[in-house]
């Protein structure tokens, strides 16, 4: 597999560095002998719901360890917010929210007893607002009952909320969430999803790693798809639908040498078709260029070819996917 | 939006490594509040360590030392002079003494372990609970985390030691005659004085528990099970107190930091030896100085992965 | 790897540097300087002149604190003696059960004092005076009150301050007056010896020093050493080292402060040893008069207080006293309550004393010693014992082979 992420990366994106909310260059992560992350060039825009995609195992949550400072790279830079990590790790921190690979708390503290206690470890946050802070958080991701509760009494869907909570204690530029739906049921699933519509809906850049193939289609403008340590493609959904070989058309018409004609006149390579019937089905491929199916067909009709049956078909993302990391996904929702 | 992206850049020209930086400006958050904020996260650390059940369970074992050293000579009776533990064969004239004698019991063993506990578990412990990757992404700065830490663990010293010898005094005072306070020296101090001699030996016990907080500090970074470096702490207390009664390794018992544990003593002479309380906050503070800094080296590299 | 990871590596490693660099570069900022103002130069003396000059010192007051630690080479037996106590109270009938459980403390002591390290603080100020040896949770006292003529020795383990008292009526500044003129009357009557002896004129303090040092050299060579610091005071140091091979001894070292003249330590090497045996210095001093309250001491109440009188010997009773030591030095065997005397062989550093064996627990002393053709020894870094089994035993500054030597000449003496 050609694979490098470069290959499908929006130009205009990569090179308009100012806006990109997450960019790496190369970054690489060895443990001992064995190479978790490889070279990996990240280009998350802001304004963004990037979904960062692959299967477990893939190097996502050690990406999402060193663009947060908590690993150190082995070599390759990034940058947050326009920021180098980790040397510029007190500015750019305070101003992203994270969930990494599950939340995790005290278990002898209360809810919101840890909430406060993240927000006291950040030397910028003011303490006078802390309580209203920590109480707006919870109502907001619908904790407000079981704010006095020990976390060790939480359901796991409580504390993927709590976790939440947590990360929406400020106003943030970015929300970096690992897996957020991991573990959770499907009323849970559906409630985190639309919390993190709601944050992208406030402007935020959000970048969520999923092993999921439908919750990034659901929830993401941009994705990159992670592979054996390696970002295999990435770019905005669409990009990456298009990416997966040209579009074919496909005509049913009594007419097919004309057919046949009018799609090669439109750039179009036409297969040669076998007459099994009086409705010939003409199968062509799209060049990349293609021409709005609407377009196909105002010029098939204007020569008088009678299109019976007329479709534009695509590989599906899944199957783009399984290309591309040579696995499949799970597709449940 | 635009306030933020200059001091990003303010951030990014900052020759800071993974260690602390200074403050930024914003709209949102406090524009220069280190210290504060430091004060702040201590605050919340001891509030957190002391609302945890296990903090209060130490304590509370630490309290039935002097509870049941008083208990059993109420019942027994006294020993005889130069018999059991020092200070022992005082407490039935001066019930005064059942703090200092419990202090005497709780040097070698129950305190070391208590200390073990708290210190080794300080980054262990929130690596176990995976807590420890929200702290640093909060962030709470690596160097700033480990020195809240020490911190508490260092109240925790003090907590220990008060509660010996508050608890033994009070206890000592319900259960037996007091009266003037009987110095090493032989001769005697009114009961006041003698009552701040004994917060100063809580004080100096505490200090002399300083070097052993920073070991296991230390440890605490090393591993991410937090058993692992209580124990080795606790054990290395014991393993220094050893060689410590080795007279063949006398030439090496001047740099054990258990060295001066039991010369709380001299603050109970006339006139107060104040040296040994220099020496030995050298001491420890030598420890400090060697196992903090071996603590902020490990931890300002360590890999985040818990 | 590539040379980038490499160089990542190495970085790495470099981090640790400020671990042990920092601690390391504290300690140097520390004891560099104290060694750099180690360097001491007082103005030069000589021996006769430092002895002199120490002589004359005239500190009447000062405070501080002195160490002093052995390194005799005796092994650890502080946890023997307290087996063999615990042993001698099992299987000894109750009786003597006080005896046994006294004398290994006694003999701890003894130990301790061989093998370990004190610390004791001194407060002198004109006739008060008063010792504090400080113990690891106990303390022992004695407090000395010259013009009162009375003094206390205070025991915290124990719990016990014996008061010692003159007896009532006898006067100190008359006792006091009494001393010095006998000292005057020893003095005239040294100096009407010399001077027959010597036929000459009296001699000056500085010509008696001379003839005394003289008479030193034949068996000493004395030095002054390089100049030093003890206690952070500029010393001088009198060195004595014998000119014999037949002893343990190596060296004996004084420091006399530079300012004043007192003695500051002390000190024993044995033969080729770096550390010295036996040492005995102020690790801190002042010359300032110490705060009265140190020389204040009333027992508490918890402390069991015994009065003793120690009776003055009149002048007649001394004379008395006199008479009987010098008879038992003539007559060497006329001694009386069966109280041993001494036999000396030799003279200088390497005499040997010889005593009968007193009765001694058997199997401590195995434990103690270690057998020799015909005896048993215990071998110190200073001192040697030999214990003969016929029952002498025979103690020296010597190594083991000397006093094996003497033990067969003495045998071949008797035996003849």
């Amino acid at each position: 597999m050609s694979g490098r992420a470069g290959t499908v990366v929006d130009d205009a994106v990569a090179d308009d560095a100012a806006d990109l909310a997450i960019r790496t260059r190369g970054l690489t992560k060895r443990f001992r002998s064995q190479v978790a992350v490889d070279g990996l060039d990240l280009a998350v825009p802001r304004g963004a719901v990037y979904g960062f995609l692959g299967p477990n195992g893939s190097g996502k949550t050690t990406t999402i360890r060193m663009l947060l400072g908590l690993v150190r790279a082995t070599a390759g830079e990034a940058e947050v917010l326009g920021s180098p990590m980790p040397r510029a790790i007190d500015a750019v921190l305070p101003r992203v929210g994270a969930l990494v690979e599950g939340p995790a708390f005290s278990p002898y503290l209360t809810g919101a007893q840890n909430l406060r206690r993240f927000d006291a470890a950040d030397r910028h946050s003011i303490g006078s607002t802390r309580d209203t802070r920590v109480a707006e958080a919870l109502e907001r991701v619908g904790l407000s009952h079981a704010a006095a509760k020990k976390a060790h009494a939480y359901s796991l869907g409580m504390k993927q909320r709590l976790g939440l909570a947590n990360a929406l204690l400020m106003p943030r530029d970015l929300l970096v969430l690992d897996e957020p739906t991991n573990g959770l049921d499907p009323q849970g699933t559906r409630e985190v999803r639309a919390l993190i519509r709601s944050f992208a809906a406030d402007g935020t850049t959000v970048f969520v790693s999923s092993h999921l193939l439908a919750e990034v289609e659901q929830l993401c403008t941009h994705v990159g798809v992670m592979s054996a340590g390696r970002l295999v493609a990435q770019g905005t959904l669409e990009e990456l639908r298009r990416s997966g070989g040209r579009a074919r058309v496909r005509v049913r018409t009594p007419d097919a040498p004309a057919a046949r004609r009018v799609l090669a006149g439109l750039g179009i390579e036409v297969e040669s078709g076998s007459a099994a019937s009086d409705l010939e089905v003409v199968v062509g491929t799209l060049p990349d260029d293609e021409e709005a199916p609407e377009a196909i067909v105002a010029a098939l009709v204007a020569e008088r070819v009678r299109v019976r049956g007329f479709a534009v078909e695509r590989a599906s993302l899944e199957q783009r996917f399984v290309e591309l990391t040579g696995e499949g996904f799970d597709v449940v929702a | 939006m635009s306030s933020r992206e200059a001091d990003a850049t303010t951030g990014a020209a900052r020759d800071a490594d993974l260690a602390d930086a200074g403050g930024t400006t914003d709209t949102v958050r406090r524009p220069r509040a280190a210290a504060s904020g430091t004060l702040r996260l201590l605050g919340n650390e001891l509030a957190t360590l002391f609302t945890r059940w296990r903090t209060w369970a130490m304590l509370g074992a630490l309290a039935l030392i002097p509870i049941l050293i008083g208990i059993a000579i109420r019942i027994a009776g006294g020993s005889s002079a130069g018999r059991g533990p020092a200070f022992l064969d005082q407490i039935t004239g001066n019930g005064l003494f059942v703090g200092i004698a419990a202090m005497t019991v709780a040097i070698p063993l129950f305190l070391p372990l208590t200390i073990g506990v708290t210190a080794g578990d300080a980054i262990a412990g929130e690596a176990s609970h995976g807590t420890l990757r929200y702290l640093l992404i909060a962030p709470a700065g690596r160097i700033r985390l480990l020195v809240v830490k020490y911190l508490a663990a260092a109240a925790f010293c003090l907590a220990g030691t008060l509660t010996v010898v508050v608890l033994g005094t009070l206890v000592g005072w319900l259960l037996f005659p007091i009266g003037p306070v009987t110095l090493l020296s032989g001769d005697e101090i009114p009961v006041g004085e003698g009552l701040l001699r004994f917060l100063a030996v809580a004080a100096y016990v505490a200090v002399s528990l300083l070097g052993l907080s920073a070991i296991g500090l230390f440890l605490s970074t090393l591993t991410t099970v937090p058993i692992g470096a209580m124990a080795a702490t606790s054990i290395l207390a014991v393993v220094s107190q050893i060689v410590g009664a080795i007279p063949q390794l006398e030439a090496l018992h001047p740099w054990l930091f258990t060295d001066r544990w039991l010369d709380f003593a001299d603050l109970l002479r006339s006139p107060p030896v104040w040296d040994s309380f220099a020496a030995n906050a050298l001491l420890q503070g030598a420890y400090v100085l060697v196992f903090g800094t071996l603590a902020i080296t490990r931890f300002v590299t360590r890999d985040v992965l818990s | 790897m590539s040379p980038r990871t490499d160089g990542r590596l190495r970085s790495r490693a470099l981090l640790w540097i400020p671990a042990v660099a920092v601690p390391a570069a504290i300690a140097a900022a520390v004891i560099v300087p104290m060694q750099a103002s180690a360097a001491v130069d007082l103005p030069d003396k000589t021996v006769a002149e430092l002895l002199e000059f120490a002589s004359t010192s005239d500190v009447e007051a000062f405070s501080g604190t002195i160490e002093q630690t052995s390194e005799l080479g005796i092994p650890d037996l502080a946890g023997l003696t307290g087996a063999m106590g615990g042993a001698g109270s099992g299987s000894a009938d109750a009786g003597a059960r006080g005896d046994d459980a006294a004398q290994p403390a006694d003999l701890d002591d003894l130990i301790s004092l061989a093998t370990g390290s004190h610390t004791a603080n001194v407060y002198v100020d004109g006739s008060l005076a008063r010792l504090q040896v400080l113990d690891q949770l106990a303390e022992r006292n004695v407090y000395v009150d010259g013009e009162a003529a009375e003094g206390w020795f205070v025991d915290s383990e124990t719990k016990t301050a014996t008061h010692v008292v003159l007896p009532e009526g006898t006067d100190p500044e008359q006792l006091g007056a009494e001393a010095e003129a006998h000292a005057d009357v020893s003095a005239e009557e040294a100096r009407a010896r010399i001077e027959a002896e010597t036929g000459a004129p009296l001699p000056t303090p500085e010509e008696l020093l001379d003839r005394a040092l003289a008479s030193l050299d034949e068996t000493t060579e004395v030095t002054v050493g390089t100049d030093a610091r003890v206690a952070g005071r500029e010393v001088y140091e009198l060195v004595l080292e014998p000119r014999t091979d037949d002893t343990l001894v190596g060296s004996l070292r004084f420091a006399v402060d530079g300012e004043n003249g007192m003695p500051l330590a002390a000190s024993i090497s044995a033969r080729g040893a770096d550390e010295p045996a036996f040492r005995v210095a102020f690790s801190e001093v002042s010359f300032e008069a110490p705060d009265t309250s140190v020389f204040e001491f009333a027992p508490s109440a918890d402390f069991t207080v015994t009065e003793r009188e120690i009776p003055i010997p009149t002048e007649q009773e001394l004379a008395e006293w006199r008479a009987g030591l010098e008879a038992k030095a003539g007559g060497a065997h006329s001694g009386e309550q069966g109280v041993p005397s001494p036999i000396v062989h030799g003279d200088g550093w390497a005499t040997v004393v010889e005593l009968p064996l007193p009765s001694v627990d058997a199997e401590m002393l195995d434990s103690l010693t270690r057998a020799v053709d015909g005896a048993r020894v215990l071998e110190t870094s200073l001192l040697t014992v030999l214990i003969t089994d016929d029952g002498r035993v025979l103690a020296g500054a010597v190594p083991v082979e000397r006093l094996v030597e003497v033990a067969a000449a003495g045998a071949a003496d008797t035996g003849r």
